[in-house]
């Protein structure tokens, strides 16, 4: 990681500007860029990122000569960070699916993980840093129940291919529920947290 | 019985193409009336809209623009998923028809007053089937806790009918694997779509019991 200007991206995957979620990502935005970093804000709704992994997109998968060229732009953005911060709702415990369609499209063989002989080992050294701050409509204990699959593909699948010095998961569960004071609580969570990044 | 087949994958020389034409081959020869629904082929547009996310809670108004797949759901009792484990996950279509189908007062019922959680609304269905494919090791998938999996047997399952049986199949290390692996897989996919539907002597014995 350069010690100036270290770079920040942020994927963001919420259609409402309104939502807690556009709230907390403008307050990651916010918070980071006071305390130094570069920020690449990207909003895959507003930037219409399209999710799914087409039929030539599956053909080339394994192809790493080829298989960046329909989203170079996702790649160069990602191989240019210095840390990541995913802030998304969670729907159906799972990534919304602009979100998922990052990860299969973006993420590739070659670009975070090379596989040979069917053996994983991870390549995207650049990334030292990672987070997720997400809004859940289910409780935490629901959540739990379920598996929780969003926080395991964050701590365990790409922590382990990215392999960061610093992982945080911040987490709104039962937003159903949820009242203004809590609403406002979690984002001080998540600035109190980006500060800390 | 009435079957909904969701079958994700773009290839349609994929093995995943195999396994849903197994699973289509068993409820047929069972007389199962069933709907598939081809993601791919219906390009299906899998990412929740702004306006639909703002009218989320107006029910009925929140399926209009879904209408033809909240039809299936609402008229199957055995519910199929086909398609490739991506990143552990459900491939971004896939989990895009569960964004903008599944919503509420089709597959759950929102809180109506402070303090209650979300209820399940799919007790019309009594059986699900998932059956994947997954590049990883099955030990590989069990230490990241199979997220794919979780989303739809439990997520998924808590919204259906108590003790609904449920079926799982996965043929791990696909990068690699052999023919007769693969070939092996297809009868084992068999078998379970047997069991689903109860035209096996193992589970009519069962009597219902939930099988996974």
């Amino acid at each position: 990681m350069t010690v100036s200007q270290p770079r920040v991206l942020v994927i963001f995957a919420h259609p409402v500007p309104e939502s807690l979620n556009a709230a907390a990502h403008q307050v990651v935005v916010d918070t980071l860029m006071a305390k130094g970093w570069q920020v690449d804000d990207c909003d895959l709704y507003a930037e219409g990122f399209d999710p799914v992994l087409s039929t030539e997109e599956r053909r080339n998968y394994h192809d790493t000569a080829v298989n960046c060229a329909p989203v170079q732009d996702y790649v160069d953005r990602l191989r240019a960070a210095d840390a990541v911060v995913f802030c998304h709702p969670v729907w159906n415990f799972g990534y919304p699916a602009i979100l998922k369609g990052w990860f299969d499209r973006v993420m590739l063989p070659g670009v975070c993980f090379d596989l040979k002989d069917g053996k994983l080992s991870p390549c995207l050294d650049n990334v030292r840093k990672l987070a997720a701050v997400c809004t859940y409509g289910a409780t935490s204990w629901r959540a739990f129940l379920a598996g929780d699959p969003p926080r395991k593909l964050l701590k365990r699948a790409v922590w382990g291919t990215v392999r960061p010095e610093k992982i945080r998961y911040i987490a709104q569960y039962d937003m159903n529920n949820i009242t203004r004071a809590g609403c406002e609580g979690f984002l001080e969570r998540v600035r109190k947290e980006m500060e800390a990044f | 019985m009435r079957a909904l087949v969701v079958y994700c994958h773009p290839k349609e020389e994929s093995f995943n193409a195999a396994v849903r034409d197994t699973v289509l081959e068993q409820l047929s020869q069972a007389g199962i009336p069933t709907r598939v629904h081809d993601l791919y082929a219906d390009g299906f547009q899998p990412v929740l809209t702004g306006p639909e996310w703002s009218g989320y809670l107006d029910c009925p108004d929140n399926r209009k623009s879904v209408e033809a797949y909240v039809a299936d759901v609402e008229w199957c009792d055995t519910l199929i998923f086909v398609y490739p484990t991506w990143w552990y996950g459900l491939p971004a279509m896939l989990k895009g028809w569960l964004d903008r189908v599944l919503i509420p007062d089709v597959a759950f019922v929102m809180p109506k007053s402070e303090g209650e959680t979300i209820k399940p609304g799919l007790h019309h269905i009594a059986r699900m089937g998932v059956f994947t494919t997954c590049g990883a090791s099955r030990w590989l998938t069990f230490i990241i806790g199979a997220p794919g999996r979780r989303t739809l047997m439990r997520g998924v399952g808590f919204l259906l009918r108590p003790k609904a049986r449920k079926v799982f199949a996965a043929h791990y290390l696909m990068d690699t694997a052999p023919h007769h692996s693969l070939e092996r897989h297809l009868a084992h996919v068999a078998a379970k779509t047997r069991r689903l539907i109860g035209t096996d002597a193992e589970a009519t014995s069962l009597h219902g019991a939930p099988a996974e």
